[in-house]
């Protein structure tokens, strides 16, 4: 890693990856913040039920809430962080990678005695740094926030710090596909255009999947099936599996990204 | 000090470039000349390792460009022919970044750079016009002295003012031993600094020479105004290659021996004589391609 690389890259992502975070943490205690009125309203769980199956089985809502951490999952991690996490992971890594292949400011960094898996480690490192404050401010935000917002509710730290390690996780190796587009291609709206497409189809698949008894194999493939942010926090599945083989998918993914960068021809 | 054997790189467009050879001993100053897309930059980015040869090699200090690419950075000094900077911070923070990232100690000669080629280095680089992107990249690529500097186009978007200071910080370095590779595609932009010159065509080099030989080989065109009609016809009789006579002006074209074309004149009364701007093709590649075809 070139620590001046580092320093300068993060500096000028700063603003973004403070953004998304604060954004981020924000909407979670906001959802925390509305969850007494609706866990006390009594027309709640009459209107779950009134909702088709399959459409509650899409956001993993199905079987109502019965704590305040399910709630958090199926409403926010079900779809808000997934967003957030999603665009700043593609929108970054295109950045960081292609938009300095694609305008020629990569030529100035690979003019300094640092070889190319240096550099392109230096960058992957900033990603994913970015990832992590992001993930990590979120989590803190739910533990903070519900301990003061909430009252007399139980809450299961444990089960909600093992969302946010598959959450984070997911991320690493959504991010580790969109750097390695960032390093193959020479333009930075193709990188972002294929790991975008990339992803919506994965969480597209895993949308139809849930809902169709027909089509449920396509959840299969998708990699949105390793997150089920409502059974995690209900304690109903093993992490650590999943948690395995999303780092190792990532670590992978990164690692042939910084290979491929290291062998190939730049138009620079 | 670089070396270039057979360097061949062929891209799927068929373009490329062919068998490119020739070697630049230390300390010279080396012109590399060429039309747009004649294959300068490719072979600049084989240099500077950016691109692997399909055939053929390039050393620097024998040190092959591909294999060793990040060890030779700490000997060269390199200007982009396409500026861009990293965008989100000003002059001075991206010189600190490329510093930084070469482990640079000594600041004094950057400071120094950037007072003589007289530019703000606090200006944010998206407000920065060409020219001064071009000041900041040429204080880049020459802070920390460097014992080889590549220079891609270097004084385009540069008033005469800075290509002067620009020429003189090259002559300075040259005297310290510094080897320079400078590409060009005018002639007068590197007859004033350079030694030697290749002239690159279609991905081959055509010729490799001293900058003299080439003066005496430049073709310049020359447009004479005569003080009447019947001189202008006058001058067809001469020794001289006269190209076209309209009215008064005739067009003449001078190749090494100016005290012909200076002796000749002289028995007839001249208005004006302005010299005809060619591209380099009319300068040097006719010629070449009349060699050609004589041998």
């Amino acid at each position: 890693m070139n620590i001046t690389l580092y320093a300068k890259m993060l500096k000028v992502h700063a603003k973004s990856i403070s953004s998304y975070a604060i954004g981020s943490a924000l909407y979670l205690l906001l959802i925390i913040g509305i969850y007494p009125s609706i866990a006390d309203a009594p027309g709640l769980n009459e209107l779950m039920e009134s909702m088709p199956e399959s459409f509650l089985a899409a956001f993993g809502m199905e079987g109502g809430f019965q704590h305040v951490s399910d709630f958090i999952a199926g409403e926010y991690y079900g779809l808000l962080y997934v967003v957030i996490l999603s665009i700043f992971c593609l929108m970054t890594a295109s950045q960081l990678m292609a938009r300095h292949i694609d305008r020629g400011s990569m030529a100035y960094i690979l003019a300094t005695p640092n070889s190319r898996k240096k550099i392109a480690f230096t960058q992957a490192l900033v990603l994913i740094t970015g990832l992590l404050i992001i993930g990590l401010t979120t989590a803190l935000a739910g533990v903070i926030g519900t301990e003061i917002l909430i009252e007399d509710k139980p809450f299961e730290a444990m089960t909600f710090m093992n969302v946010n390690l598959v959450g984070i996780l997911l991320f690493f190796v959504i991010s580790g596909y969109s750097f390695l587009f960032s390093c193959l291609l020479n333009d930075e709206r193709q990188a972002l255009g294929l790991s975008g497409l990339l992803t919506i189809v994965f969480y597209g698949m895993d949308l139809v999947g849930k809902m169709s008894d027909q089509l449920d194999w396509m959840v299969h493939l998708s990699l949105f099936s390793t997150f089920r942010p409502v059974e995690i926090a209900r304690g109903s599945v093993d992490v650590w599996p999943t948690a395995t083989f999303l780092f190792l998918l990532g670590t992978v993914l990164y690692a042939v990204a910084i290979l491929i960068f290291s062998k190939r021809d730049l138009p620079l | 000090m670089i070396e270039l054997n057979g360097l061949t790189k062929k891209f799927s467009n068929g373009k490329g470039i062919f068998d490119v050879t020739f070697s630049i001993p230390k300390g010279e100053v080396f012109g590399f000349l060429g039309p747009n897309g004649a294959g300068k930059s490719t072979t600049i980015r084989h240099l500077m390792g950016f691109m692997k040869p399909s055939k053929g090699s390039a050393l620097i200090n024998g040190m092959d460009t591909w294999k060793d690419a990040a060890k030779i950075q700490e000997k060269i000094g390199y200007l982009p022919g396409e500026i861009s900077f990293l965008d989100g911070m000003d002059g001075m923070a991206f010189l600190k970044l490329v510093g930084g990232m070469r482990g640079m100690k000594h600041t004094n000669y950057r400071d120094e750079l950037i007072h003589r080629l007289q530019f703000d280095v606090k200006t944010p680089i998206r407000k920065m016009s060409k020219g001064m992107k071009q000041k900041v990249g040429i204080v880049a690529a020459f802070m920390h002295e460097p014992e080889v500097i590549i220079l891609d186009e270097p004084t385009s978007g540069l008033d005469p003012l800075m290509q002067r200071i620009f020429i003189e910080i090259v002559m300075e370095q040259k005297e310290k031993g510094t080897t320079f590779l400078m590409s060009s595609h005018s002639f007068s932009e590197i007859e004033r600094t350079c030694d030697r010159a290749a002239i690159i065509k279609d991905g081959k080099i055509v010729v490799v020479e001293n900058i003299h030989d080439l003066q005496q080989k430049q073709r310049r065109l020359f447009d004479v105004t005569f003080a009447s009609a019947e001189e202008a016809k006058l001058i067809k009789q001469s020794k001289l290659d006269v190209i076209s006579v309209t009215e008064n002006r005739a067009e003449i074209a001078v190749q090494g021996d100016y005290n012909q074309f200076i002796q000749a004149l002289g028995d007839y009364q001249i208005r004006t004589i302005d010299i005809h701007e060619q591209n380099l093709e009319e300068v040097f590649l006719n010629y070449y391609d009349r060699e050609a075809n004589r041998s």
